[in-house]
C-alpha cells in the first residue's frame, strides 16, 4: 500500500528541464534515499514534495490525497535542512516547540511533547541553550526533533549531514535511521554520499540529470547496477573494455585473456566492443582461490590504505583495482609482478549505457 | 505570494515620490527666475556671482588639503596598526567613530575655546592659522569615512604578507610605502577622498563658526537674501554630491580588476 | 632583554602622529568642554551649570530636539524598513535594488543647507507641490495650518536623509535573513504573519532598534538644515548652542559647556546602545 506516490513528475526552470518523468511509490514507514551528484534534480524533487516548488507536470499524493493544491504549511510534512536553519532567537526548547505552538496546542501538551522529543535525541540537558551555543551535530539533532514534534506524516531530509565532520556524519546517520524506524515515519533522504545512502536506506533512487536511473535496494544498486552511470557513481567498480570473442559461447577477450560470461552478450557479434564491470573486492590473488575464471596481468602499483590493500593491475590495457583486506601476514604485490586474479564468471556484469 | 510583490512596488513608489518630488520641485523652482517663462537665469546669476566663485574655490582648496593631509595621516596609521600593533586596533577604531558621535558644533566649540587668540596655540589669531584649523576640523569630520575606506582596502589585500614579501626582496620602508602599499589601496583612498570632498563642499557649521568664506556659509547667506538662486544652488550641490558618489562607484568597480584574492 | 624594547618603542611611535592629532583636535577639545561644564567662570567647581540646564527655556530646547529627532528617526525607520524589505525580500527586479542603493548613497549625504532649500522650493508657500495641489485639485495646503517652517516641516526634511541611511544599513541585515528560516517556519505550519511575529521581527529587532537609535543621534546633532530652514524660530539645542557660541546669549559661557555636555551625553548613549544592539544582531546571524 503506497503512502507517498510521485507520478510523472516534471519540473522546468525557464528553458531548462531539471526533472524528467519521475515516478516513485514509497511505502508507509519506508526509508528511501535519493542519491546523485549535484544538479541531478534530487533536491528539486524533495522540494516539490514539500511544496516549495510546484511541479510543471505530474501528481504528488500522500496517503491518497493529492498535494498539488495544498500550501506548504498545510501538508503536515517535517523537513530537515542542510544548513540546520534553527531559529537563532529561540532556545532549543522553543525551537522544538515551534510547530506545536503555531498549531495552537495547549501549553501542557507542548511541554510534554517537547520533553519527549528532547529525550529521543538525548539533548534534554541543553533545552535552555541557544543555537549559537551548540555544535553542528547538536544543532542538526535539534532540527530533527523540531521537524518530528508535530507528528508529520512524511519526513524529508535535504543533505542533512553534508555540513558536518566525517565522524559525526557516521554516528548521526545511524541515529537518524534508528529514530526513524522507532517512530515508523515515511522518510525521504537526499544525499550525494553513496556510503550514506547504502548504509541506512530501505531503497535507493539513483538520479542522473533529472531522471531516475535505477530504483532498488542497496544490494541491488551496488551488485546489479542497471546503467553505466549507476555503476560508476556507486562504489568503485572497475570498468573493463573487452571485445566479443565468440557470441555463441558468450566469451570475450580482455587483453590476452579469454573469459566466459554468465550473461548473454545478446545481439553483439565477434569483434564488437563491450563494457564489463568487476567489483574491486571480487576474487582473490591467492593460488588456492576457487573460481572458474581468471585474469592475468602485471601489477602497476600497490597501496596500503589501512584496513584495505589496493592493488592496481594492468590487464590488456585496462587498469583494474583490486582490494584485499589487510592481514598480519599479508604480502603486498610488487610493481612489475605478474599476477592472476581468480574469480567467478558471475562476478562480471555487462554494463549497458 | 502575489500580495507581497504588490506591497513591494507600493513601497518603492512611495520612496520614489519622496525622493524625486523634492528634486523636481527644486529644479522647477530654479527655472522660475524670469517672470512668466522657464529660464536658466538663476543659474546664470549664480555662476556670475563673484562670491560664488570665490567661496566655491575656497572650499575646493580646503577639500584638497583635507584629502591630502588626511590621507597622509590615515594611510600610514592604518598600515602601521595592521602591521605592528593589531592589539591597538579597537582603540583606533573607537577614536575614528567619535566624530560620528560628537556633533560637529560641539567640536568646533571646543576649538574656539581652546585655540583662540588668548590660548597657548592661537590658531584663530591669524587668517592662515584659522584656515589651518578649518582643514584640521574637516580632517576630523571625515576621519570615520577615510579610515574605514582605507582600512577595508588594506584588509582585502593583506598588507602584512605584502610587506614581508617586499622586505625579503630588499625594499626600504619609503619604497614599500609608496611603491607597494599606496597603489594597492588606491581604491580605498579614492573612496575616502570622494566622500570627504562631498562632506567638505557642503559643510556649514565649522566654516560658519570659524568665520571662513566657505561654500556652506555662502549658501546660507544666499538663502537668506535671494529668492531663486538658492534652489539653483541646491541643484548644483546635489549634482556635486551625485558626481562624487558616482565616481566612487566607478572606482570601487574598477578596483575589482586589481589584485585577486584567494 | 632590556626593559624598554627598542622595537616596541618604535611601534608605539608609529601611531604617535595619529594619537597627537586625535588628542589635540578631537579628544581634548571635547574634554575641555565637558570639564568646563562643572566649573564657574571664575574657576570654582560646581554643579550649578548642570542644574541650570533644567530651566524651562533650555529644557524646552532639549525637548523639541528630542521630539524632532525621534519623529524623523521613527519616520525614517518605518519607510526605510519597508523600502529595504521591498528590494531584498519583495521580489522586485535587480535594477531597482541597485538603483535604490546608489541613490540612497547620494541622498544620505545630501544634508545641510541645500536640503533646506530643496524642501522650501517644493513645499514652501510658492513651492511646486503647494502650487500643484492648489491648481490641480483645489487643495490649499497652507490653509490647513501646514507650514514648512515648522516642527513638522523640519521632520519631513530630515527624513530625506534618514530614510536612505536606514535603507543602506538595513539592507545587509535583511540579506542575512536566511531563506531556510522562512521555509522551516512554513513547513512547520506557520502563516506569513506568524513567521514575521515569531521569527523574523525578533531576529531583526536589534538591527531595527539600533539603526533607529543611530538615526536619532544623527538628527539630534544636526544643525545646518535646521538653521537654513527654520532659522532661530525653532529652538532646538544645536541652534541654541550656535547662538551661545556666537554671542553668549545665555550670559554664562560655562552654561554653554553644559549644553554641549548634554548633547554629548544624549548622542553618546544612543550610539552605545546602537553598538550593543548591533553586536547582539551579529551574534545571531553568523
Amino acid at each position: 500500500m503506497s503512502f507517498l506516490v510521485l507520478e510523472n513528475i516534471k519540473k522546468s526552470f525557464g528553458q531548462t528541464q531539471v526533472v524528467k518523468d519521475f515516478d516513485m511509490s514509497i511505502e508507509k514507514g519506508e526509508f528511501v534515499s535519493f542519491l546523485g551528484p549535484s544538479g541531478c534534480g534530487k533536491t528539486t524533487v524533495l522540494r516539490m514534495i514539500a511544496g516549495f516548488e510546484t511541479p510543471s507536470g505530474g501528481r504528488i499524493s500522500i496517503n491518497g490525497k493529492d498535494q498539488n493544491r495544498l500550501k506548504t504549511s498545510q501538508r503536515n510534512i517535517g523537513m530537515v535542512f542542510q544548513a540546520y536553519a534553527l531559529f537563532p532567537n529561540m532556545n532549543v526548547f522553543d525551537n522544538v516547540a515551534f510547530g506545536l505552538k503555531v498549531a495552537g496546542k495547549p501549553k501542557a501538551e507542548i511541554e510534554a511533547r517537547v520533553k519527549e522529543m528532547l529525550s529521543l535525541i538525548r539533548l534534554d540537558h541543553l533545552a535552555d541553550r541557544y543555537p549559537y551555543q551548540l555544535s553542528g551535530g547538536q544543532q542538526q539533532r535539534v532540527a530533527l526533533a523540531r521537524a518530528l514534534a508535530p507528528k508529520p506524516q512524511v519526513l524529508l531530509l535535504d543533505e542533512p549531514l553534508s555540513a558536518l565532520d566525517a565522524k559525526i556524519r557516521v554516528s548521526l546517520r545511524e541515529e537518524i535511521r534508528q529514530i526513524q524506524s522507532q517512530l515508523g515515519i515515511t522518510t525521504v533522504f537526499v544525499t550525494h554520499d553513496q556510503e550514506e545512502a547504502l548504509s541506512i536506506s530501505d531503497r535507493i533512487v539513483v538520479m542522473n540529470a533529472g531522471r531516475a536511473d535505477q530504483i532498488g535496494t542497496p544490494s541491488e544498486i551496488y551488485n546489479h547496477p542497471a546503467t553505466r552511470f549507476v555503476a560508476s557513481f556507486v562504489g568503485t567498480l572497475n570498468m573493463i573494455e573487452a571485445t566479443v570473442a565468440d557470441p555463441a559461447a558468450n566469451t570475450v577477450n580482455v587483453g590476452d585473456n579469454v573469459v566466459r560470461l554468465r550473461e548473454s552478450v545478446g545481439a553483439l557479434r565477434a569483434g564488437d566492443k563491450l563494457s564489463i564491470a568487476l567489483r574491486p573486492e571480487a576474487g582473490s590473488l591467492s593460488e588456492n582461490a576457487k573460481g572458474d575464471t581468471s585474469l592475468t596481468g602485471k601489477v602497476v602499483s600497490s597501496h596500503f590504505l589501512g584496513s584495505v590493500i589496493r592493488t592496481k593491475i594492468d590487464v590488456g590495457g585496462n587498469r583494474i583495482s583490486f582490494d584485499m583486506f589487510n592481514a598480519p601476514d599479508a604480502v603486498m604485490p610488487q610493481a612489475g609482478e605478474t599476477v592472476t586474479l581468480r574469480f567467478n564468471a558471475s562476478d562480471f556484469l555487462i554494463v549497458r549505457d | 505570494m502575489k500580495t507581497s510583490r504588490v506591497l513591494a512596488w507600493i513601497a518603492i513608489a512611495i520612496g520614489a515620490i519622496y525622493f524625486f518630488v523634492p528634486l523636481i520641485g527644486t529644479f522647477e523652482f530654479s527655472l522660475r527666475m524670469r517672470r512668466g517663462e522657464y529660464s536658466f537665469d538663476a543659474y546664470q546669476s549664480v555662476f556670475s556671482d563673484i562670491q560664488f566663485q570665490q567661496t566655491f574655490g575656497f572650499s575646493m582648496l580646503m577639500a584638497l588639503f583635507t584629502i591630502i593631509f588626511g590621507m597622509l595621516l590615515v594611510v600610514p596609521t592604518a598600515y602601521w596598526v595592521r602591521l605592528r600593533l593589531p592589539q591597538v586596533r579597537p582603540v583606533i577604531e573607537f577614536i575614528t567613530l567619535l566624530p560620528l558621535v560628537i556633533p560637529a558644533i560641539v567640536i568646533v566649540f571646543g576649538y574656539l575655546r581652546l585655540y583662540n587668540s588668548s590660548s597657548w596655540l592661537p590658531f584663530t589669531g591669524s587668517v592662515g592659522g584659522t584656515n589651518t584649523l578649518l582643514v584640521l576640523s574637516y580632517m576630523t569630520l571625515s576621519l570615520p569615512y577615510m579610515y574605514r575606506a582605507v582600512d577595508t582596502a588594506m584588509r582585502a589585500i593583506d598588507v602584512r604578507t605584502l610587506t614581508e614579501a617586499a622586505e625579503i626582496l630588499g625594499a626600504k620602508w619609503p619604497t614599500i610605502m609608496f611603491r607597494c602599499i599606496f597603489p594597492n589601496v588606491m581604491s580605498g583612498v579614492l573612496s575616502g577622498a570622494f566622500i570627504t570632498f562631498a562632506i567638505v563642499m557642503g559643510e556649514f557649521t565649522m566654516a560658519a563658526l570659524l568665520n571662513r568664506p566657505a561654500f556652506g556659509p555662502y549658501l546660507q547667506l544666499v538663502g537668506a537674501n535671494k529668492a531663486y538662486e538658492p534652489s539653483a544652488l541646491a541643484i548644483i550641490a546635489f549634482a556635486i554630491t551625485w558626481l562624487s558618489m558616482g565616481l566612487l562607484q566607478l572606482v570601487t568597480r574598477f578596483s575589482k580588476l586589481t589584485p585577486s584574492r584567494p | 632583554m632590556s626593559l624598554i624594547d627598542r622595537r616596541t618603542v618604535v611601534d608605539w611611535l608609529g601611531i604617535a602622529p595619529f594619537m597627537i592629532f586625535a588628542l589635540m583636535f578631537l579628544i581634548v577639545p571635547t574634554l575641555y568642554l565637558v570639564t568646563g561644564a562643572f566649573f564657574t567662570p571664575d574657576g570654582s567647581f560646581t554643579f550649578k551649570n548642570i542644574a541650570d540646564l533644567f530651566t524651562p527655556s533650555i529644557m524646552s530646547a532639549y525637548w523639541i530636539s528630542i521630539k524632532v529627532s525621534v519623529a524623523s528617526a521613527l519616520g525614517g525607520a518605518l519607510i526605510g524598513f519597508f523600502l529595504a524589505w521591498a528590494i531584498v525580500l519583495g521580489g522586485v527586479p535587480a535594477w531597482v535594488r541597485s538603483g535604490l542603493l546608489t541613490f540612497s548613497g547620494v541622498a544620505s549625504n545630501f544634508a545641510g543647507v541645500p536640503l533646506a532649500f530643496a524642501f522650501l522650493a517644493t513645499l514652501g508657500r510658492t513651492g511646486l507641490v503647494t502650487v500643484l495641489l492648489r491648481d490641480w485639485i483645489g487643495f490649499n495646503l497652507y490653509s490647513t495650518g501646514f507650514n514648512i517652517l515648522s516642527f513638522f516641516g523640519l521632520t519631513i526634511t530630515y527624513m530625506f536623509f534618514q530614510i536612505p541611511l536606514m535603507v543602506l544599513i538595513l539592507t545587509p541585515a535583511l540579506d542575512g535573513m536566511k531563506k531556510e528560516w522562512r521555509e522551516a517556519s512554513e513547513i512547520l505550519g506557520a502563516s506569513t504573519w506568524q513567521y514575521w511575529r515569531m521569527v523574523a521581527l525578533p531576529i531583526l529587532w536589534p538591527s531595527l532598534m539600533g539603526t533607529t537609535l543611530l538615526l536619532f543621534a544623527n538628527a539630534f546633532g544636526a544643525i545646518a538644515t535646521a538653521y537654513a530652514l527654520t532659522g532661530s524660530s525653532l529652538n532646538i539645542v544645536p541652534i541654541l548652542l550656535y547662538a551661545q557660541i556666537r554671542g553668549d546669549v545665555l550670559h554664562n559661557p560655562n552654561l554653554g559647556y553644559a549644553l554641549a555636555l548634554g548633547m554629548i551625553v544624549i548622542t553618546g548613549i544612543s550610539n552605545i546602545l546602537y553598538i550593543l544592539l548591533r553586536m547582539r544582531a551579529e551574534r545571531w546571524q553568523k
